[in-house]
């Protein structure tokens, strides 16, 4: 990745980040998954929710390195888009309502024009007659790039501040 | 989040009513909906099954080295199973002699010495106490060898999975599997080299009532038509539901079950050997089979059982990109750990042969990670009616109209399932797969085993 060199917050490169992000999180909490897949996601994306483990100070985060909850490919993205196209993904439908909250952008410039953002996430999630929402904080860890002009996501690494996940299941896209 | 908790009260034999409901009402498929979510019944559980019966553990490929430590559960309480200086295995009962504190402070590391928070109660990797600050002064004269940590009252493994048993009158491992051995041998032993586990267990939480991933495991084919169609409209599973039908289900012994897809002939197009790739299945002989397994390995599909009470496992062609992969075999294990009678946690580890290559390993690994996961496209449908079937079972108006539920499929005039003697390897087995003999195999073990006082046990063998 090179040397990263920090873009400011005010600066129309940041805004530029920032309203892609807001652009990002309206069509998921939408329901848009096709048109955010086929238009803000790179063909070439890794996209990835590594496994967490309560562990010791010393021995590190607790984050695994190969092992994940979400190990996705732009291919199986896309199957995750079809499934809940098909009319039989009954996790997800009727669907939960999501809620997409993204702070604290932090965005770096790298050497080969790519955009290493930042940011933390909390999703806000409620289904059927459910009142206590449930709640997945991380921190998302992206590269943007420039593909024909347009910004797309070609790396995405969610860090959550959990190891035991009280959610039914990971249909929805962080 | 929705409680799992009932707060109804029920009257104090209600237990023994719903007991005896199931034991009436086994012959015939009727299972009362309370066992899926009334507390009496799942207190009574976590005494006469989870402190009784053989519980996974673990695999030992988890703690390869001495002094590595993972920390894992037998009904609600935590163990902690780690290999000592002499590579033996433990598992010790996470409390502190002195004043019950949990002493095990992550999820897995590596330590020579577990060291109590409180006061400083210090215990070797053999559960030994090794001492505590001021020894003389505190404790001098008070023995040490009667003060170390409890123990399972038995450990064992087979073909590296671990299993442990609180119960001193349990019969040794390969006794409580009994047939169930001859299908973990075609899972866990294709080759000379075994299986080892790929990281470290997906752990989620679910408001469900645990029976529900057993029951399931033990042989719940029929639902995938259903719940599971999306599948294949994304090209995931490469058998058609009427064609994934066909195989056996297989009563192994008291309380385990398991299920075969499998093509009707050697001959017949589709996966073998669960879709593992080729040049891994050219690894698979009779080092620790013989060649009916190796045969009945050959010829299978899909393979999904349960060791009872609560260790799945599935071996199953899955993809997780059909445009760009064809599905290969997947391997997990998990447990349906106990939180309550609404609750349970969903451990889940990926398997693979030690002799597969990175790449296959990678495969292995993404195919079932997007398939039988928390994320996957099979796996997160399968929580939805786990959720749903919990609050029937803790329904008030279950109980008053005595709402029963069905497990008649392949009784005697029900369907087209057979009994076969036209199999090579132990067992009751049917044929086609539209029944639900495996699950009532489940139940019957489990009510006998709810009947049963400490110290005696139903017997093992089927007829």
């Amino acid at each position: 990745m090179g040397i990263p060199s920090e873009i400011a917050v005010g600066s129309e490169q940041y805004a530029r980040v920032v309203a892609w992000l807001n652009c990002e999180s309206e069509l998921l909490d939408t329901g848009q998954e096709r048109k955010w897949l086929e238009t803000m996601v790179s063909k070439e994306i890794v996209y990835q929710l590594p496994l967490r483990q309560t562990i010791e100070r010393a021995r590190g985060t607790g984050f695994a390195t190969n092992t994940f909850h979400l190990d996705e490919s732009y291919g199986s993205l896309m199957s995750r888009v079809v499934r809940n196209e098909s009319g039989f993904a009954w996790a997800e439908d009727p669907p939960s309502r999501i809620r997409h909250f993204v702070t604290n952008v932090r965005v770096r410039q790298s050497e080969n024009d790519q955009l290493e953002v930042k940011n933390n996430l909390m999703i806000y999630r409620t289904r059927r007659d459910q009142t206590l929402p449930q709640l997945l904080s991380g921190e998302r860890q992206d590269v943007l790039r420039i593909e024909d002009r347009v910004l797309k996501l070609y790396r995405r690494t969610i860090l959550l501040d959990l190891t035991v996940i009280e959610t039914h299941n990971l249909a929805i896209f962080f | 989040m929705s409680s799992g908790q009932s707060t109804t009260r029920k009257p104090s034999n209600f237990s023994e009513q719903v007991l005896e409901e199931l034991r009436r009402g086994l012959p015939r498929g009727e299972i009362p909906a309370a066992l899926f979510g009334n507390d009496e019944i799942y207190n009574l559980e976590l005494r006469k099954i989870f402190a009784r019966c053989w519980v996974f553990l673990g695999h030992d490929s988890e703690v390869p080295a001495s002094g590595d430590y993972v920390r894992r559960k037998i009904g609600e309480d935590n163990f902690i199973v780690v290999r000592d200086e002499d590579g033996e295995i433990h598992a010790l009962f996470d409390a502190c002699r002195h004043r019950g504190v949990q002493i095990c402070r992550a999820d897995s590391g590596n330590t020579d010495i577990f060291r109590c928070p409180y006061h400083g109660w210090a215990y070797d990797t053999k559960g030994n106490l090794l001492g505590a600050p001021l020894w003389k002064n505190a404790f001098g004269g008070m023995s040490k060898e009667e003060n170390g940590l409890l123990s399972v009252a038995n450990l064992a493994t087979y073909h590296g999975l671990i299993f442990a048993t609180l119960d001193p009158t349990a019969p040794p491992l390969e006794e409580y599997l009994g047939g169930m051995k001859w299908y973990l041998d075609l899972v866990f032993g294709l080759n000379e080299h075994g299986i080892e586990i790929l990281g470290p267990p997906q752990r989620f939480v679910i408001d469900a009532n645990w029976k529900s991933g057993s029951e399931n495991f033990s042989g719940d084919d029929y639902h995938l038509g259903t719940l599971h169609r999306s599948v294949w409209a994304i090209g995931a599973f490469p058998v058609s539901f009427p064609d994934n039908m066909m195989g056996y289900h297989i009563q192994a012994s008291a309380g385990h079950s398991l299920s075969f897809s499998m093509a009707p002939t050697e001959d017949d197009p589709g996966p073998k050997f669960f879709a593992y790739p080729d040049d891994l299945a050219a690894s698979f002989n009779t080092a620790r089979i013989d060649q009916e397994q190796l045969g009945v390995a050959r010829r299978s599909r899909v393979f999904v059982g349960n060791v009872f009470p609560n260790f799945s496992i599935l071996a199953a062609p899955m993809t997780d990109d059909g445009v760009h992969f064809p599905p290969t075999g997947v391997l997990t294990i998990r447990t349906w750990q106990p939180m309550g009678a609404g609750k349970f946690e969903a451990w889940n580890w990926f398997c693979a042969y030690r002799n597969m290559t990175p790449l296959q390993k990678e495969r292995v690994y993404k195919s079932g990670l997007a398939s039988f996961s928390m994320g996957g496209v099979f796996e997160m449908d399968d929580t939805e009616p786990w959720i749903l079937a919990a609050r029937t079972g803790r329904s008030v108006t279950a109980e008053v109209l005595d709402f029963k539920l069905n497990y008649k499929m392949g009784l005697p005039g029900v369907g087209i399932s057979k009994r076969t003697e036209n199999w090579a390897g132990p067992g009751v087995v049917y044929s086609p797969r539209y029944e639900e003999g495996v699950q009532r195999n489940f139940f019957r073990f489990y009510s006998e085993l709810m009947g049963a006082e400490r110290g005696s046990w139903p017997k093992f063998s089927l007829d």
